[in-house]
């Protein structure tokens, strides 16, 4: 079990929210070696505790035995299919997050899973960052029911009404400015590449109609909100490849 | 009616035959009783309608002559045909003229009556025996015949669904089973092509999963050069091509096989709605301007992916292909989707417009991958939808309408 990381804020009228990070645990159920190793590695770095499985058989042996307060899953595994771990957990009434991971992109697929009892699914390729985002939103919803604070030093986001605060003061941040900051605290400190942030915010059917140099401006404008509002400069630019929140 | 006049004449030659055997018959006779009742020297004539005996003198014939003489019927004077007989002989020494006629009008009668009745007989027999067939042909055919439509009417994909049943006849039993392997086969070609080319598509999209995977993960290095970032992202870039290019080839072949084939009415001007919306900052970011026209609605029946993607590929094309400040104009009225841009490009060559990869993009890193139009008309040609291009007034143009049926 790695480091136990604990905030502990003052409450605030009356609403609990409970930033006790403790490290969440993430089980990883995917054949291909390489890109559960990736999966894994991303994912640590951010915080959770991850453990793996590489067949059907493997994962339900672990999940039969352990709790975890997030899967991911692929479909097609050796001896046996995704979607019957994903009915497996909610046969023993698991309060896990399900996200299901899978190449196939059919309508009748993301039904079935939706269906058997996940809460996402993301179609392969994809950006290892967008996974971190889902399983962050997961786990919001799931552990705390939507109402945990996301905090990043003076900065505070309230997923429910899609507030921001810096320094308990309001800011007024347009949609698409929410959910950038959201999805670069949930990745934070990690490199974003624009076309993660594009198709994180505006969805992937972008590509197909121009580039996505529009994203400069809108990082441009929430970076001056911040700054404005008293924040530090924590949104950096990465050279050649995108942007970073990060503190050091 | 060979055969008819065949009969005709044989009957008419064998008449003849008869009639005139006996007018020989009658010619011996009539010479018999004429040299055995007469004495030697005597001379007589006889002169009937028929028949003429009298002396004359000239030499005898050898052969009778027979042949046909037409003459007047003392009955009712009419005009009527003889057989005649015509010979010198010698009775008890005296050249006689023998001439002896037959009335060919009662033969000719029951020539007539005859080829009558036999005509009836035939005719009958011939229309008795067509309605014959058209009965027996209609039921002996009739299994053949449901084959042929079966196999007329035969979907690729319902093909499991095509049975040929066994019938009376051997032969039909022999072509049904065939057709029933055929058809096997064919569906089972099919479901195998089908997945293949899904678990091509599929396969194919987890190493690029582990690329993309790792070249994240290798971003993330602060000690990287810049020149190493560049590497990177542009290898980054060419997989996102590879990716898309990938789901394109995919939904190309899924539309091949028929796998979008449930329909509903979709509102094109919805979806025009929801992608303008959706690419907003696209279009500001360019300054486009964008007019829209929706008098009335274009409102086909399709798979509401197909629609997405449909109006997806020519808008995103439209703001692709767009210089900075253009135009993007549509219009739609009941019959007609019409859109158009303006593009630093000129015209596409019509030969080039619906191929795949023959792109205006080529090398751009922006993820022109040339399957963009193909894709658009193969969902069009799918639902009975045309489409024309022009480059009018400086502008684009693609114009979708329904086909008439």
């Amino acid at each position: 079990m790695k480091c136990i990381r604990c905030y502990l804020y003052p409450p605030v009228k009356g609403r609990v929210f409970l930033s006790l990070l403790i490290a969440m645990k993430i089980i990883i159920i995917e054949d291909e070696q390489h890109l559960r190793e990736s999966i894994q590695k991303y994912l640590e770095y951010q915080g959770y505790v991850c453990e793996t499985a590489a067949d059907f058989t493997a994962a339900k042996e672990k999940i039969d035995r352990y709790v975890y307060d997030c899967i991911v899953v692929d479909i097609g595994l050796p001896y046996g299919s995704g979607f019957d771990i994903v009915s497996a957990l909610k046969n023993f009434g698991s309060a896990a997050g399900i996200i299901i991971i899978s190449a196939k992109n059919t309508l009748d697929d993301k039904l079935k899973g939706l269906e058997l009892g996940s809460d996402d699914y993301l179609v392969k390729p994809f950006h290892l960052s967008e996974l971190n985002a889902r399983i962050n939103a997961i786990l919001r919803r799931r552990k705390f029911e939507g109402s945990q604070w996301i905090q990043f030093n003076e900065i505070k986001l309230d997923p429910e009404g899609q507030r921001l605060t810096v320094n308990d003061k309001a800011v007024d941040l347009t949609e698409k400015e929410y959910q950038l900051l959201e999805y670069f605290i949930a990745n934070k400190r990690r490199v974003l590449t624009k076309p993660a942030i594009a198709e994180h915010v505006w969805g992937d059917e972008y590509v197909q109609a121009g580039d996505y140099d529009f994203i400069y401006t809108h990082i441009k404008n929430l970076r001056k909100k911040l700054l404005d509002a008293g924040s530090g400069d924590y949104i950096k630019t990465v050279y050649g490849s995108g942007y970073r929140l990060t503190d050091n | 009616m060979v055969t008819g006049f065949y009969l005709f004449h044989q009957f008419s030659v064998q008449l003849n035959d008869r009639s005139d055997k006996e007018l020989l018959a009658d010619e011996a006779q009539w010479i018999d009783y004429l040299e055995t009742g007469v004495e030697n020297g005597t001379t007589f004539i006889l002169r009937t309608g028929e028949l003429a005996i009298f002396p004359v003198n000239e030499p005898l014939n050898d052969y009778p002559k027979i042949e046909d003489v037409t003459g007047k019927n003392p009955k009712n004077n009419n005009s009527t045909t003889y057989r005649q007989l015509s010979q010198v002989v010698s009775i008890a020494g005296i050249p006689y003229q023998i001439i002896i006629k037959k009335s060919q009008e009662q033969k000719a009668a029951l020539v007539r009556g005859f080829t009558r009745v036999m005509l009836f007989v035939f005719a009958g027999l011939f229309f008795v025996s067509l309605i014959f067939n058209w009965f027996i042909s209609r039921r002996l055919w009739a299994p053949f015949r449901e084959s042929l439509k079966k196999i007329s009417t035969a979907e690729l994909q319902h093909m499991q669904a095509v049975r040929f049943d066994s019938t009376n006849t051997a032969e039909f039993n022999e072509l049904n089973s065939s057709l029933n392997t055929m058809t096997h086969k064919i569906y089972s070609d099919y479901i195998t092509m089908k997945e293949f080319t899904e678990n091509a598509a599929h396969e194919m999209q987890t190493p690029i999963a582990v690329v993309q995977s790792k070249l994240e993960l290798l971003l993330q290095d602060a000690n990287l050069e810049d020149a190493q970032v560049q590497s990177v992202m542009e290898a980054s870039a060419a997989l996102s091509r590879l990716g898309k290019l990938n789901q394109g080839l995919l939904l190309l072949a899924k539309i091949d096989n028929d796998q979008y084939n449930t329909k509903e009415i979709i509102s094109l001007c919805d979806i025009t709605k929801k992608y303008l919306d959706l690419f907003d900052e696209l279009i500001k970011d360019k300054q486009l301007t964008v007019t829209t026209n929706f008098a009335a609605d274009f409102k086909i029946a399709l798979h509401p992916f197909l629609a997405d993607s449909l109006i997806s590929n020519l808008l995103g094309n439209a703001i692709k292909y767009n210089h900075a400040g253009g135009v993007v104009n549509i219009v739609t009225n009941n019959a007609n989707y019409q859109i158009s841009n303006s593009s630093p490009l000129s015209a596409i060559p019509p030969d080039k417009l619906f191929k795949r990869f023959t792109g205006a993009g080529g090398s751009n890193s922006t993820g022109s991958n040339g399957l963009g139009l193909a894709i658009v008309k193969k969902i069009l040609d799918a639902n009975d939808l045309l489409v024309q291009y022009q480059m009018l007034n400086g502008l684009h143009e693609f114009i979708i309408s329904k086909k008439d049926l």
